[in-house]
């Protein structure tokens, strides 16, 4: 999958930018402020519905604009014109995909999948068992619509569920409790199907992972990736998920809020054996944040039969100088990649030839 | 600019049509502004209809012209076997399907804690009093869904001691799917095989 050009209209500190893409790599090269994130971050926009900054549209409309517009030609198996437009009185955006708008822009992920490195990603390792879920919830739901859905009607049920809870907790009458039983059915109904999808996925992944890993770390390290879930591998996850729900039903109304089920899951990583939480090194901790974006990147080339585009933001000044060469070269696998930098400089060894592509941003191009 | 008090008033009316923004309503009140008066005067005519002569069902709460539906009212139909909706939409979807010969029974709305909606707000307490009569079979037609399923689970529960088969469309349409929008093979598919509850 090719991302041809980009067009931002009052996207941010785009004003109106205009950007042609090399089939390979593409090297957005600019000083801070300049808006090269920016970029990174329409892509994103297209591919996910979501800001990879978690900005609200309203944020990322232009100082004084009252809309904002993201045009993008995409070669995938055939041509795509796909345009985004934010209307900040409606507080309403719309995708159009080929000039038709989606029902739900929830309909265009998947389609045009994506994988973004940033320094954010220290918190896939370093933080809560949330940013860890997000990172295996957003794998799958791109390379799944059945595991989309699921998810979205389970985060669904959550908050209809803590709703009713909530009346629970401040009268428990029969009809409520009644409801109750209704929506734990379907609370166990769907996050039953949820942690199957999951454990199926991280099946999978694990040899993505040690592959990638083996690739940048030439060492005799192996990288593992445990699903921690409420069940255990072998349990009938549905008869163990009704019994946590009964065990912990006292405990739920009082408090009011949903305490058992896959959205308090947690993946645990560990490198020869140990956590690396508590024994990784500094270095391990980036090698692994790293090896899991090309574990995604690899994993949803071979689902999807489909090359995501690549987003590397601000990546190499954080690595030292072996890394950030492994990387580059494995880079050269990908196809193509959008990598931001401040200067070329400081980053000589990147692998960089005729095929690539640099884009030199500047206030003026801005705007 | 200011519209003419009469103009904005057919606006803001019209403005309140699901799916109308104010620019669409604007250029529907322009149009109708436009027409000969002979012609307002039938929507007139047609919307007093609407509010006067439509009633609905007393047994299943589709509409009609009269007390009890053609449906309900129908020999021809088996008034045994009771096919439970979201709201009127899903009946005119179904029947456009002619794969379906029974009876309805709209419940007017899914259970929704969040926008306050209880059993106490759907025609439940209706439907178990209909169950109480020879009743053989009971299809939940709820959209698959978040709501839609929570509230055929529910129903599933209540019925299920009075010994009647509960079943539930499923096959044909997809998670997040609306009945209103499936096409009529999707819909006739999905109600002649549908599967035991
Ligand atoms: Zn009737």
């Amino acid at each position: 999958m090719i991302l041809k050009s980009l067009e931002l209209k009052n996207f941010r500190k785009h004003n109106d930018s205009k950007y042609e893409f090399a089939p390979s790599l593409n090297y957005l090269i600019g000083g801070n402020g300049v808006g090269k994130t920016t970029v990174l971050e329409a892509i994103y926009l297209i591919s996910t519905t979501k800001s990879f900054r978690s900005s609200p549209d309203s944020e990322l409309t232009a100082f004084g604009a009252e809309s904002y517009e993201v045009i993008s030609f995409i070669e995938s198996f055939t041509s795509h014109k796909v345009r985004i437009y934010y209307s900040k009185q409606e507080n309403k955006r719309v995708y159009f995909n080929d000039g038709k708008p989606l029902a739900r822009s929830a309909d265009i992920i998947g389609k045009f999948p994506v994988v973004v490195l940033t320094p954010a990603d220290l918190e896939l390792t370093h933080g809560y068992p949330a940013d860890r879920r997000r990172f295996a919830d957003q794998v799958i739901s791109q390379a799944s619509q059945a595991y989309l859905n699921i998810l979205l009607d389970y985060n669904r049920t959550l908050k209809q569920r803590s709703s009713l809870l909530f009346k629970l907790k401040e009268q428990r009458s029969r009809s409520f409790l009644d409801q109750l039983e209704a929506w734990n059915e379907k609370l166990v109904n769907s996050g039953t199907q949820l942690v199957e999808f999951r454990r199926r996925f991280i099946t999978d992944f694990k040899d993505y992972l040690t592959e990638s890993y083996s690739n940048i770390m030439k060492k005799q390290e192996t990288p593992q990736i445990e699903y921690e879930s409420f069940a255990r591998q072998d349990d009938d996850i549905k008869k163990v998920f009704a019994e946590k729900l009964a065990e912990n039903r006292e405990n739920e109304l009082r408090r009011a809020s949903n305490l058992v089920g896959p959205h308090r899951d947690d993946f645990v990583f560990s490198i020869n054996g140990k956590s690396l939480r508590t024994y990784g090194s500094q270095g391990q901790h980036k090698t692994f944040q790293v090896a899991l974006k090309f574990a995604q990147f690899f994993y949803l080339k071979d689902s999807l039969k489909n090359t995501p585009f690549f987003l590397l933001d601000d990546v190499f000044g954080e690595l030292d100088k072996k890394r950030s060469l492994a990387i580059s070269r494995y880079l050269k696998e990908v196809g193509q990649a959008f990598i931001t930098l401040t200067d070329f400089s400081n980053h000589e060894f990147l692998s960089h030839d005729e095929n690539d592509a640099a884009i030199f941003l500047s206030e003026v191009a801005a705007g | 600019m200011n519209l003419a008090a009469p103009l904005q008033a057919v606006v803001d009316e019209l403005s309140k049509f699901p799916g109308v923004g104010a620019k669409s309503a604007r250029r529907l009140a322009l149009f109708l502004l436009r027409q000969p008066p002979e012609q307002v005067d039938l929507l007139i005519e047609a919307l007093t209809g609407l509010k006067t002569k439509i009633k609905f069902c007393k047994i299943c709460f589709n509409i009609g012209e009269e007390e009890i539906c053609e449906i309900c009212a129908s020999e021809k139909r088996d008034q045994n076997t009771i096919c439970v909706v979201e709201d009127i939409n899903d009946v005119i979807a179904i029947e456009r399907s002619h794969e379906y010969n029974g009876a309805y029974h709209v419940l007017g709305g899914v259970l929704s804690p969040l926008n306050g909606v209880g059993p106490e707000d759907l025609k439940v307490k209706e439907l178990l009093v209909r169950l109480k009569g020879e009743i053989k079979e009971v299809i939940l037609a709820l959209n698959p869904d978040t709501e839609g399923e929570a509230t055929s689970l529910y129903l599933n529960r209540l019925i299920e001691p009075m010994d009647i088969p509960v079943s539930r469309i499923a096959r044909g349409l997809p998670i997040g799917g609306n009945i209103e929008f499936a096409d009529d093979a999707t819909i006739g598919r999905a109600v002649s095989g549908r599967g035991k509850f």
